[in-house]
């Protein structure tokens, strides 16, 4: 029998255990790694079978049919997950934050879209919640029949979290992972990792001494030309927005000195901001139907002289979808605060 | 070795359907010719009959294969001989589809159980052998598995002699511990102090 008739009938099988293994060992080199090593066995088998040491086309198929079928060995890679429902233990936890955060995306996109609606009048009052729920509903079912489905498919084909990301990622944070367990640092059950630090001190620190600056600049607005230029009632509204961020800076400010024990002094701080968060808001509607007295001051290029002249009439609509975008960021930040609460409660057995 | 084993080992013509070639796995695979009244015959008890040794062969071949490694030197064995050496020492009775040996190794060393080493030589076998790692959970897993079998031989009403006299499972976690170092005080699975056990056997002196 000539070899490369063996030769075809091994690739062929080969080829087609190819076809069967699953998408995430299609890290190119491990593929080929896997056939070589299949392809060494078969021959290896052949040659004992033939029993003279030289593989015959007979022994080949014989080796080969000892192999066991293409869909037997793919099924051995697939099956590596631990089940738990119809997605596997090891995919739960990723396929709860997927779903988490494309909730938070569509319940966000939809309010700040009705939002924006109501500003330009397209809708009533009625109308805006009607839509709100609607629009969660839909977008959150669909979302979850689809992302489910996904979920279920991978948890099948064996896949793990860890599948989507690089080799140089998964070793980095192997090494992390070393040094934690040297170090003494926890390391969480669920996500095999070591925890990471509950806040990052100087972020705070650094972020909250800018707010601390910027609010006691807009409360005493040190530059006599300009203030005398402002409204009156806009500058009230622009002390309180001063005011609000000066709180909301020492509040930061304090989180970074406390750094990460205390959690229950966290979590009274981060209901401290929630509060004065929400009282801003207050502030932004305020200036939001009032767009007559907001400044937008120039300089004169010829005089250099300063002047205040305001929002023209026909761009109140979009001043109006910008405070819009505004309260919506503040209420998705006291969203993070609300959640900063809840995850403190998990790094309490740090002390 | 080649007129036992010859192409048709995994495919029976059963007489009665023709064409038809049934693949046979596991106990029931030695069974050459299928005789049509005969209980194997029916697709439905040789489907559950398949299906549970299948099950049952699933985590013992995993300790099979650990236990070979373990035996194996420093080099380490490529996935042919092991599979060799699993039919032989086992008399034939454990056989695996010999290409799911394969992702077996594979998780295995993904779980830092086994290592792999590439062979030198230009074929492109990888050579496995177990870590230290793998040693302690083979020794765990080996006890538990002993003290299982011993356990559950009389609903089988056979004798399994757990060779005492070699060796001291961990009464509080099953570990197998391997009387040859006397030097040993505490089990290293789960650091029960063993010395009363190795007093009770004379090993050990007051």
């Amino acid at each position: 029998m000539s070899e490369k008739e063996m030769n075809n009938i091994i690739k062929e099988y080969l080829k087609q255990v190819k076809s069967k293994l699953p998408e995430w060992l299609k890290d190119k080199k491990e593929h080929k790694d896997i056939l070589d090593e299949l392809e060494e066995h078969i021959w290896s088998k052949a040659e004992e079978l033939s029993g003279t040491g030289q593989p015959t086309l007979q022994s080949v198929e014989s080796a080969i049919s000892h192999m066991g079928k293409p869909e037997s060995i793919a099924r051995e890679y697939k099956r590596r997950g631990t089940p738990k429902y119809y997605i596997t233990e090891e995919m739960w936890p990723a396929y709860l934050k997927v779903l988490g955060i494309v909730f938070a995306v569509i319940i966000g996109i939809t309010i700040v879209s009705q939002v924006i609606d109501i500003i330009f009048g397209n809708i009533d009052i009625g109308q805006f919640f009607l839509n709100i729920i609607q629009g969660i509903q839909i977008g959150c079912l669909t979302t979850f029949a689809i992302i489910t489905i996904i979920f279920v498919a991978l948890s099948m084909e064996g896949y793990f979290p860890e599948d989507f990301k690089s080799k140089k990622i998964r070793e980095k944070e192997k090494q992390q992972l070393q040094l934690a367990q040297e170090q003494g640092i926890p390391i969480s059950e669920i996500k095999k990792r070591p925890v990471k630090p509950f806040i990052k001190p100087a972020g705070e620190i650094i972020g909250g001494s800018i707010a601390i600056a910027f609010g006691i600049f807009l409360i005493l607005l040190p530059i006599p030309a300009v203030r005398t230029l402002i409204n009156p009632e806009f500058l009230l509204y622009l002390q309180f927005a001063g005011l609000f961020l000066l709180i909301e800076g020492i509040l930061d400010l304090n989180r970074g000195l406390i750094g990460n024990r205390q959690f229950f002094t966290h979590q009274i701080i981060h209901g401290i901001t929630i509060g004065v968060k929400l009282a801003s808001i207050s502030v932004v509607i305020l200036m939001m139907n009032r767009p007559e007295i907001f400044p937008i001051i120039v300089v004169d290029t010829p005089g250099a002289t300063i002047t205040n002249i305001g929002i023209a009439e026909e761009y109140y609509n979009i001043f109006r979808a910008i405070a819009g975008v505004i309260i919506a960021v503040i209420v998705l930040t006291t969203i993070e605060d609300f959640y900063k609460i809840y995850k403190a409660e998990k790094y309490k057995f740090l002390k | 070795m080649y007129d036992t084993v010859f192409i048709e080992h995994y495919f029976i013509y059963n007489k009665k359907y023709k064409n038809e070639i049934m693949e046979l796995k596991n106990m029931i695979k030695r069974v050459k010719e299928l005789d049509s009244s005969a209980l194997i015959a029916s697709k439905e008890f040789r489907d559950y009959v398949e299906k549970q040794e299948t099950e049952i062969n699933r985590g013992i071949s995993l300790l099979c294969i650990l236990s070979i490694l373990t035996q194996a030197d420093e080099e380490g064995l490529h996935g042919y001989k092991i599979l060799k050496d699993l039919t032989e020492k086992t008399n034939e009775m454990l056989v695996i589809e010999e290409g799911t040996l394969y992702p077996i190794l594979r998780k295995l060393e993904d779980d830092n159980i086994i290592k792999s080493k590439r062979e030198e030589s230009g074929r492109r076998r990888k050579f496995y052998s177990i870590t230290d790692y793998g040693k302690k959970i083979f020794n765990h897993l080996a006890g538990f598995y002993s003290k299982l079998t011993e356990a559950i031989a009389p609903l089988y009403d056979i004798n399994v002699n757990l060779k005492s006299e070699k060796y001291l499972f961990c009464p509080m976690c099953a570990n197998k511990i391997e009387l040859t170092n006397l030097e040993l005080r505490f089990c290293d699975v789960c650091g029960h102090n063993i010395e009363k056990e190795l007093k009770e056997r004379g090993l050990k002196n007051e």
